[in-house]
Formats: C-alpha cells, structure tokens, sequence
C-alpha cells in the first residue's frame, strides 16, 4: 500500500473524527440550550423594578412664587412647574436653563392658585383663590437632534368644556368631564361641606343643544371631619375621607341627587384617612391614612343581601410608616404610587407587590406621573426637581398572581381565574396558571385512568398469551396507531365522539358494567372446552379475536339499554336531570371524551413500552416457571410481571408525560374554558392547549407572552422530569437483565 | 369450576378483552374516517319528496335517526341552493313524507360560489355560440365547454398578470432598498427603477383590463335553472365548477365522476374558504416542509448518533446525555413551537430583518412565521427521533465487524463509512420516515411558526428565487383544524374534513407502516434468537 494513501486516509480519519465531535456535541448542546432559550424569555416577568435619577435641577430660586403642580416629559429631558401665579416654566432638566414662561390663559386678575389635581394625561385643574376652575392642558415634548441639542415644543390650552362659574369658598374643587352630556364639578367648601355643580347639555333629534345646570350639597351629616375627596374620571362616584377614618361614597351621577351609598370604616384605630386616589379603571379606590397604610377597596355585593354592594378592603399594599400624602395611580396600568414624607412607594394592586420604595433626603411635595408612566416628576422642600426614569418590566406578576387565589376587580371573593384579555385598556389582566394546571392534570389523569388498565393488560396478552405468529402481526398494528396525528384523533373526538356520547351519554356508564358482564357470560361458556381439545388448541393464543365480537356486543347492548335506563330513570332525558337534581351543567366537549380521545392517543405509547419490557424478561424464567407446574396466568401474573415491574412503571410514566403535553386533542376535544370544575361532564383548558390558543394573539415580550413561555417552561419541566425518571428506570431494568 | 379459576384462565380472557377493545377502537377510528371520507366523492341521488303540505324537497339523503323529540324517524337531506335557503341542511320527519322519487333530469351542479345547488335545467341562453344540440342539457354541456375553452384563455392573461404582478413587487422592493439607503445617492437608478415599475404597471392594467372584458363577455353566457319548488334560478356558466344528472347516471360514469373529484382534490386549489376544491396547497405545503425538515434533521441526526455510539466514552456524561435526547423526544411539541417563535421567528428572524431587509420593516419578512422556521422547529422536535434509531441501528451491529474491519488496518472512519453506516442504513432510513410520519401529522407548533389557513401563494414557485423561505404555506393537519373548527359552516365542511382527514391518515399509515417493515427485517438480520 503507498504511504501517502495511509496518511491520507488518517488524515481523513482524525478530520472526520474533530467533525464529528464537534457536530455531536454541538447537536447535543443546542438541544439542552432549547431549555434555557425559553427560560430567558420568561425570565424578565420576576425581575425587579428600577427607578434612576435621569436628571435634576432647581426649579426656581427662593423667594419666588409657590410651585403647585409639576411635569415631565416622556423623555427624561424636560420637566414644567406651575406656580401659584399661574405661570409655567418649562425647564432642561438637564442643565436648568428656562425653556420658556407661558402664563395659564386666561388667569383670573390677581387671583392665586390654591390647589391643583392631575387628572392624568398631562391635564391640570388649576383652582384659583376666588372659586375659578381651569382646566389645562399641557403638551409638552422633546426632541434630540444628531449632535446631541435638545428642542422642546410646549403648549397650555384650557378645555372651553369643562369652564364652570365661580364657586367661591372652594378649598378643592374636582372637575370631569361626562362626554356629551356635560361636565360635572365637585367642590370641597370651608367648614366641611361638599357641593356638586352638573352641567348638562341635552340635544334633541334635531341637534339643538339645551343647557342645563344643577347643584346639590351634601346634605348627610358626616361622620368627621373631611381629610381626602376624590371623584372617578367618569364623574359619577364621589369619595370621601375623614379624619376618624370613615371612607364615603356616594353616587352623583343623577344631576342634583346624591346618595350616599357607602360609609365604611378603613381601619380599627380609627386612623385619620390622609389620601384617597382611584386606580386605573375607576373601580377601585386606594386609600392612605396617617400611620403610612395602603390599601384599595372596591364594591362587593354582601352575602345575604340582594343587591346591594359594600365597598370592601381588598388589597392591603406595603405601608410606608409615615402619612400618606400623596397618590398618584398609573395612566397604564393598575400601579399606584404613594407619597409618605421623603419617600416614594411603588405598588401594583393586583400582585400587592412593592414594586420600588424611592428614598430622598428631603420631605417631596409634589409628584407626577408622565402620562406613558415611565416618567416620575417630584419636587422637594429644597425646591429641586429630579425626574426618574422608571422601568417596571412586569408589575402585575407576582407569584402570587400566577398561582395564588386573587381577589380581581369586580369578583366576589377571592379566586383562580386566566382571563388574559378584553375589549378595554384598564382591564385587570388574570393570569392564574392554576386553572390551567388543574385542567392539564384532570385530563391527564382522565386518560390515564381509561388508558393504563387497557394497555398494560393489552400488553401483557400480547407479549405472555398470544400465538407468537400473530404476535408479529399485532405489535405493528398498535405502533401505527402510534403514529395517528393527534389532530385526526383531536377531530374525530370534536366532532364525531362528542356529538355521538351527547345523545346517548349513559351508554359510557352501561359499558363500563355490560362489557365486563359480557365477559363473565363469555368466560361461563369457555370453560366448557375441553382440555387439550382441538377447539382449545385452535384458540390457544387467539382468544381476542373472539373476544372482539363480545366487546362490540357489550357496547350495543349498552346502547340499547341507555334508552331504556334514561326513559324509566332519569324522565327520557339524562342531561336535563343531571341540571335539575345535581346541578351539573352537561358540556358537550367534556372530560369524558378527553378521557376516551386521549387515552387512545397514549394507549399505543404504553403498550409498546410495557411489551417490550414484558418481553424482555428472560425466557428462562418463565420456562421454569412453566416446568414447575404454573399456568401461564400464574406464570405471567407472578413470575413476568413483578420482573419487569420497572419497565413497565417506566412505560406508565413516559405515557403520562405525552398526555400532559398533548395539544390538538385537549384543544379540539374540550371547550378550553379555564374553569376549575371536578365534574365530569364540565370541559378544561390545559396548559397546552391555552399556549396554542393564545400565543398568536400575545404581543410580543408582553406579560402574557412572558407568562406563555413560563408555562412552556412548566410544561418542559414537567414531562422532562417524569421521562428522565422513567428512562433511568427503563435503563436499570435492562441493565438487570443484560440486553439493550 | 375451580381449578378453572385457579389457573387464571379467565384472567388470561380479561387481558384478551383489553387488546379486543384496543383493536376496535383503532377500527372504528380507521372506519369511520374510511366511510365518510370515501363516500364523499361517491355522486349520490337526488331524491326528492313530496311532503304532505303540498311543498317538494330535493337533496341528498344524509343521514338518519329519531328525532330526540319525538321519537320518530326522521331524515337529513342535503338541499344545498343556499343562496335560495340560507342552509344546505334540513331535517324531515318521515310522517311528513306523501311520495318520494328520483327524477331523472334533476341536476348537480357544483358552482364557485354558494355551495352546489340541485334543480332542474330549463335553458341556455348563449350570444354568438351556435348551439346545435337538441336537448337543453346537450346545449348546456356545449356551452359549456365553449366556456371552458375561453376561460382557459383567461388563466393565460392571468398568469402574465402573476408575473408582472411580481415583477412590479421586485421593482419596489428594489425602490425602497434604494430609498433606505439614501434617496439623494441613488436617484438615477431611482428614477430607472420608478419608470421601469411604472411601465409593467401600465402593462398591468392594460391586461387587467382585457380580462375584465372577456371574463364580462363570458358571464354574458347563462343558463336558466328552476329549484324543486319552481323558483328560478339564472346561473352564468363560468359560475359552474361540474355539473352531474346524477339519477340517470351508469354505475360506470359514476366511478369516472368519482375519479374525477379524486383528481379534482389532489391537484386542485381551495375554493369556499377551504371547504370544497381541492387540497393541492395543503399537500403540496405539507410534503415541502417535511422534505426542508428532513435536510436539517437528517445530517444532524446521524452525526449526532454517531459521535454517542462511536467516540463518545461510555461514561456518566455520555449516558445522560442518551437519556436527555431520549427524553426530548418525549418533549410536548407546544414547547418546539414556543422555541421557535421566540428563537427562529423573533429571535433570528428579527435580526435578519433589521440587518438585510430593514427597508421593508415595520413589514416582516423572516421576522414572522414562514415555512423555513417551521421546518426548523419540526426538526428540532424530531432529530431525537433519527439520533435514537440511528444509535439504536449501530448498536445492534455485532462488534465483531467492527473489529475486524479494525484489525484489517481501516481507520475508524474507513469502518464508518464503508462497514457500520451502509449496514445501518435501514435503522436511519426507518428513523427518518418515522420522523417524517410524525412531522406531516404535527399541528399545535406549526400553529405558532408559520401556517395559515389560506395561503396566496406556493412557497416555492417559477418565479425567482425559486424556493421563497420566507413564505407562510398551507398544511395537511392544520387544514383539518382549521376548517373543522374555525370555519363558519362546520356542518357543510365536514364532509372535506373528512376527506383530508383520511389523505392524511393514508400517508402517515403508510409512511409508519414501511419504517416497521423496515425495521422489523434489519432486526431479524442481526439477532440471534436465545431461545
């Protein structure tokens, strides 16, 4: 042989062996990598808020006008400060200088701002010290050009709308606009009162406009002294606060009637309430008292009474030890922010976490919000504005969301729910897994309980009873079955199974009693052969196939009788008397045709692996066991079965995590209501399904998207466990017996 | 009696009665599938009954049970004309029926639109074709040739139309590459570019135009039909798809009528959102994703397998990395589908886009599901599938070939590739079918990665370049959700459900089938029986 084809092929063969190595351990790598790429998506839904300092200036020099309301941009580049001569000054925040000075339109002469509410969205009510309300609104932007130069466009307009006249005496006034209808105003009077002014603008079919004006004042006598008002965006509910810590509620939204609907106490102290704010959604209400607690209420109808709702505490958010006086909610989502003397709390409703807990040296006295919520503006004593650039990945995730019972806005208690969108911006997303979890395990143990005694009794006739030639033609059918595409198994169960049980649902119970009686009739009648007969030789290892007739039979014959049962048990209609006597509702799509669709799906899954563990138990065992004596049921039940117990627990398992992860049959087969339901007859989502419903509509990187790729995770998890169990067992029970 | 129980023969009959109901389940499966598929095409009577209120149905019998009322019997028909209805199905209690007959000129006919409609043939109305036939129905069949001919005139322009279509979407791509890449630098070739688009554009409309003309010529030839209760009906020809007298049909022209529809369903499009035509870009989208599918997973598979059997040292790593990539098998295919959108869609796809087609955005081009990503995805999810039979297939090759191959002086790859793969070949072959069966019947992740329910176009076409990766395409089992769940009239579909369900079964079952087969011989060649 030439010595260069010998180097060649070494050569050869130590470039191919690098390759292959390479290749093996890249496959391998980026198999386990699939784990950890899903994970990082989902990750981000537990990281931690973060609040920095984008940029700080002096608002004004000392000695000038009192600033009553601040404001940024979305930016960080730019923040305003109104001041109670009711001029604007539009700062850099970057380096202080003075954008520009607009003063308010329209300013009453000589009058002074007293008191000024944001109402989101940049919108400013200014009330100014003889009973004048102004509504402003301020746009204001920033640019960055290529070099780095800063530009701000700034605008103040007032809403023509919402003008009311005069109401002097005001300490606080509120005002909202009611769309077409008008727009309604809220003062707070000197010496405890309360006056509601409505305007109303009605047209008639012709489109004349026909203006209207009402007061009311608060006639009720109040429990105490008045602390905190608020009023919802929509005008209709009034909330109140008071010194001894009473929470009140009224209903305005009928011009010139009040009604007081509520007057709870907050808390056992009887601690002054010192800020009230309602949440995005205008549903919930956050309340502050003077000892730094949180917490927000809502409506609940009351157990007993008819019809009647009580505002309830729901959610008891991170105290900050020190008066609350200030709140502002999120324009974005259910976040509130608090003030408490120098510092700034962060928290979501609905997961009740303390998202950040802001410190500055110095008491703050105003705060706002941009309306993006990224931008959070305060001014302290020392007359400094600083602008926070917040960055809140996901507040509404908690543990506590995604597994715990939550008590969601407009429920009655407390309790699981997925419900992960709506037509409307403020909704309260709910994104429970545990309703998810529940229906991916009632399924799969629906089919697991209709799968394991078919197919490990399956398996052990074919590999311990039947004719060794048959054998060969029988294990193939079952591995095709294998391969049937859960959408054809999904479809059939969907569309042709349910309908099929919904007529006649009784004949799934009658079967389950008629077949196994059929059997004993069909075992009186076998033991009549002889021993040793030629009929007995004929059916040695061939008795399913008499079996199948008496299967069939069975089943008809429950169908029969299910007619009959339903019309002299249940008044000829099953369903209806499920509704009536028991109360359960009857879905089409239930967990029984889950049980039977998905079952079958595993069935084949199980009866190969357990076959094959069967079979592998040496055959010396059983010839000895047969040599001694023991009928082949003896044998197989006592001698072939404990041996390959491992082996076909491991089949049970891998089965059990094909049926957790299944897809197209749990989402065709079921209505994938997310319902947490232990009856029968009700359907179920499973994790699975509820990825495949809703990944396409899920935004990207969004909390629901995030919250997806978790279950994905969960799902990953789960079946990777339960078949690493399965094959360490499956491995070792080879091992014992010495064949791959 | 006793002994009887003793020895546990009835037990051995339970067992038995467990495999019985595992094998008429599978039956029934397989059977019904068979029966409402395979009837579909099968061209069925006309029957129509006369009712005792005096009014006359005509349809196709469906089915038949009692009425969960009443009790009574009571028959499904098939009354299609759903324009004139607004359903294809109505329920008739059999007490209602006065007489019942097959009237031999009733009339099939299958339309673009509305669904079929079933009446009777009362004339043809055709300017400048000179029909010689004496009966209506021969006229009606002349026309209606002469119609197909000029439609197949049509599908010429439209075809040129397809390719200037594609030319003027080339164009402005081109333009808006240009354009991101600086309008002021390129404006020559822009305004090139602006004049050439521009001129096919005009070619455009000048044949869109001429079409519109022949297409209006040709819905100028109507024929007039009446329903079964008299109203009339006037439908243009180049509404008609096929039209059968299936009561005065031979057994012999009804096998070619079926046959037609099989050809009908395997090389025709859609029509009716999906629920009647053909299947020919599901089929043709399915075979293409498992074939792109195969090219990834089958290299890797193999290599895979070989580096765990061959070089890898049999130690504690090596065997939990068997079991991993066992275990991934066992993976829920959901959890490929949620990779491959977060990884291959977003993740590549994004990028892709931001750094090679940035002009076309915030319009995605690989950023969204396409059929690449989906066949990535598919063979992520079946590469554990190839590794373990391929492993599996060199294991079983005694280790005395190797070793002789060794000791003769070849080099381990020498041995690799002249001795162990050529014998492992079957256990790969049988690897890859079987990950191919699995691939064609995979839905839940192809949901995410790429899809749809009704694609425009094929992903691979004449028009460069050629294979277009990016496309979304249509699939097999997706079709079997989709038009079984999701379409308007699930009644009126399920009949093509059925049918898709059963070609899909079809070459699963024979794909798994000849992998068994395979597998099933190479075992026999190497294992030596023990006992």
């Amino acid at each position: 042989m030439p010595k260069n084809y010998t180097d060649k092929s070494r050569r050869n063969d130590r470039i191919a062996e690098a390759i292959i190595r390479v290749g093996g351990i890249l496959v391998i790598v980026s198999v386990v990598w699939i784990l950890v790429m899903i994970s990082k998506v989902s990750l981000p839904l537990f990281f931690p808020a973060s609040a920095t300092v984008a940029a700080a200036t002096t608002a004004a020099a000392a000695g000038a006008a009192r600033p009553v309301a601040v404001g940024a941009d979305e930016e960080q580049r730019g923040a305003f400060v109104f001041d109670e001569k009711g001029t604007c000054r539009f700062l850099n925040a970057k380096t202080g200088a003075v954008a520009a000075v607009i003063p308010v339109p329209g300013i009453p002469a000589g009058a002074s701002i007293i008191f000024a509410e944001n109402v989101g969205k940049s919108s400013y009510n200014l009330l100014w010290n003889n009973g004048v309300v102004t509504p402003t609104t301020v746009t204001f932007t920033s640019a960055q050009d290529a070099g780095g130069t800063v530009s701000f466009t700034h605008e103040l307009s007032v809403n023509e709308k919402l003008l009311f006249p005069p109401s002097p005496g005001a300490v606080q006034s509120f005002v909202r606009s009611l769309g077409e209808k008008g727009a309604v105003r809220v003062d707070r009077l000197e010496q405890n009162k309360l006056r509601i002014t409505t305007q109303t603008i009605e047209k008639d079919f012709l489109g004349n406009e026909k203006r209207g004006s009402n007061h009311s004042d608060i006639t009720d006598p109040l429990p105490g002294q008045l602390t905190a008002v608020t009023v919802d965006s929509k005008g209709h509910f009034l909330y109140a606060g008071t010194s001894n810590g009473m929470l009140l509620r009224w209903d305005i939204s009928e011009p010139g009637q009040v009604r007081l609907l509520d007057s709870v106490e907050t808390s056992t102290g009887h601690m002054a309430i010192t800020a009230l704010s309602l949440i995005l959604g205008d549903i919930s209400v956050a309340v502050g008292d003077a000892s730094g607690g949180l917490s927000t209420w809502f409506p609940v109808k009351m157990p007993g009474s008819s019809e009647d709702k009580q505002l309830t505490r729901i959610h008891e958010l991170h105290s900050a030890g020190a008066p609350v006086s200030l709140m502002l909610p999120s324009s974005r989502d259910k976040t509130i922010f608090s003030l408490a003397a120098s510092a700034i709390n962060a928290d979501h409703m609905t997961s009740e976490r303390n998202l950040l807990s802001l410190k500055s040296g110095v008491p703050v006295t105003l705060a706002s919000l941009s309306p993006k919520g990224n931008t959070l503006c305060t001014l302290d004593s020392n007359n400094k504005v600083s602008l926070w650039r917040l960055d809140i990945p996901h507040p509404e995730i908690s543990f506590g969301t995604l597994f715990g019972k939550v008590w969601y806005e407009g429920y009655d208690k407390p309790e699981y729910a997925w419900q992960s969108s709506s037509a409307s911006d403020d909704y309260e997303p709910k994104l429970s897994l545990t309703p998810l979890l529940f229906g991916t395990l009632k399924a799969t143990f629906c089919a697991m309980i209709f799968a394991i005694p078919l197919a490990l009794l399956g398996a052990l006739y074919t590999s311990q009873f039947m004719a060794p030639k048959l054998k060969g033609r029988i294990k193939p059918v079952v591995e095709i079955m294998a391969a049937i595409p859960s959408v054809v198994i999904g479809f059939l169960a969907g569309l042709w199974l349910a309908p099929l049980v919904d007529s006649s649902v009784l004949t799934i119970f009658l079967s389950f009693v008629i077949v196994p009686l059929m059997l004993l009739v069909t075992i009186f009648f076998w033991k009549r052969i002889k021993h040793a007969s030629l009929l007995q030789r004929i059916t040695r290892g061939r008795e399913f196939f008499a079996m199948i007739p008496v299967v069939m039979i069975g089943i008809y014959l429950a169908f029969l009788l299910s007619g009959i049962a339903e019309l002299q048990l249940f008044a000829g209609d099953f369903k209806q008397w499920l509704f009536s006597t028991l109360g359960v509702r009857y879905d089409q799509r239930n967990s029984i045709i889950i049980a039977i669709a998905l079952g079958f799906a595993v069935i084949p899954i199980i009866f190969t692996i357990a076959e094959d563990a069967i079979s592998n138990v040496p055959r010396n065992l059983t010839a000895a066991s047969l040599a001694l004596g023991a009928s082949r049921w003896q044998t197989a039940w006592r001698v072939v079965l404990p041996s390959a117990l491992p082996g076909v627990f491991s089949a049970i398992m891998i089965g059990f995590g094909r049926a957790i992860g299944e897809t197209m049959i749990v989402l065709m087969a079921t209505g994938n209501t997310p319902i947490m339901s232990w009856s029968l007859f009700n359907g179920l989502r499973s994790l699975s399904a509820n990825i495949a419903v809703e990944i396409p509509e899920a935004p990207f990187n969004s909390s629901l998207y995030r919250v997806l790729f978790l279950s994905a995770v969960l799902l990953f998890i789960f079946t990777f466990v339960i078949n690493t169990v399965a094959e360490a067992l499956r491995q070792r029970f080879r091992k014992k017996y010495g064949r791959y | 009696m006793k002994l009887f129980w003793k020895t546990g023969e009835p037990y051995v009959l339970a067992t038995g009665a467990a495999l019985a109901i595992i094998l008429v389940m599978s039956l029934a499966l397989v059977g019904v599938v068979m029966t409402n598929g395979l009837g579909y095409f099968w061209p069925r009577s006309l029957v129509k009954y006369v009712l005792t209120d005096g009014t006359a149905a005509l349809g196709q019998v469906t089915q038949e049970e009692n009425n969960p009322l009443t009790g009574k019997k009571r028959l499904q028909l098939k009354v299609a004309n759903r324009d004139l209805l607004g359903q294809d199905f109505r329920w008739i209690d059999e007490k209602d029926i006065t007489s019942r007959s097959l009237p031999t000129d009733a009339l099939l006919l299958e339309r673009r639109e509305h669904g079929n409609f079933f009446g009777f043939l009362t004339g043809v109305t055709a300017e400048g074709v000179s029909l010689t036939a004496a009966t209506p129905f021969g006229q009606l069949q002349q026309a209606l040739r002469v119609v197909s001919e000029r439609m197949k005139a049509t599908t010429t322009i439209k075809q040129q139309m397809s390719d200037l279509n594609n030319r003027a979407e080339r164009y402005r791509l081109k333009l808006l590459k240009l354009e991101f890449k600086g309008a002021e630098k390129n404006s020559t070739a822009i305004a090139g570019l602006t004049s050439e688009r521009e001129k096919v554009l005009a070619d455009f409309a000048r044949l869109n135009d001429q079409a519109t003309t022949t297409l209006a010529e040709i819905t100028r030839i109507t024929a007039q039909f009446t329903d079964v209760s008299g109203t009339a009906k006037e439908i243009s020809l180049a509404e008609i798809v096929a039209l059968q007298q299936p009561n005065s049909m031979s057994p012999l022209a009804k096998c070619a009528a079926y046959l037609e529809r099989v050809r009908e369903l395997l090389l025709d499009d859609p029509r009716e959102s999906n629920t009647e035509g053909g299947l020919f870009p599901a089929i043709f989208g399915t075979v293409m994703m498992v074939l792109l599918m195969s090219l990834f997973s089958l290299p890797f598979g193999v290599v895979a397998a070989i580096y765990l059997r061959e070089y890898a040292r049999d130690g504690l790593v090596t065997r939990m990395v068997r079991i991993a990539v066992n275990n991934l098998a066992g993976v829920p295919s959901i959890v490929y589908g949620v990779f491959g959108l977060g990884f291959f869609v977003y993740g590549i796809g994004g990028s892709l886009d931001s750094l090679f087609f940035a002009e076309r955005l915030p319009t995605p081009t690989f950023g969204t599901g396409g059929i690449l990503w989906s066949s990535l995805t598919l063979a992520l999810l079946t590469v554990p599938v190839i590794i373990v039979a391929t492993e599996e297939s060199l294991a079983s090759i005694p280790k005395g070939i190797r070793e002789g191959s060794l000791a003769l002086g070849a080099t381990k790859f020498q041995t690799l590739m002249k001795i162990l793969l050529p014998m492992a070949t079957p256990g790969i072959m049988t690897g890859l079918i079987l990950s191919m069966a699995r691939a064609a019947g995979e839905v839940a992740p192809l949901m995410i990665v790429g899809v749809v329910k009704l694609a425009p176009t094929l992903p691979f076409d004449t028009n460069f370049p050629f294979f277009h990766m990016d496309r979304k395409f249509m699939h097999l089992g997706f079709h079997i959700y989709d038009v079984g769940f999701q379409s308007p009239n699930v009644e009126a579909a399920k009949p093509m459900v059925y049918v898709t369900t059963m070609l899909l079964l079809a070459i699963v079952i024979i794909a798994s089938s000849t992998a068994i087969y395979l597998r099933n011989r190479m075992r026999s060649r190497y294992t030596t029986s023990t006992f």
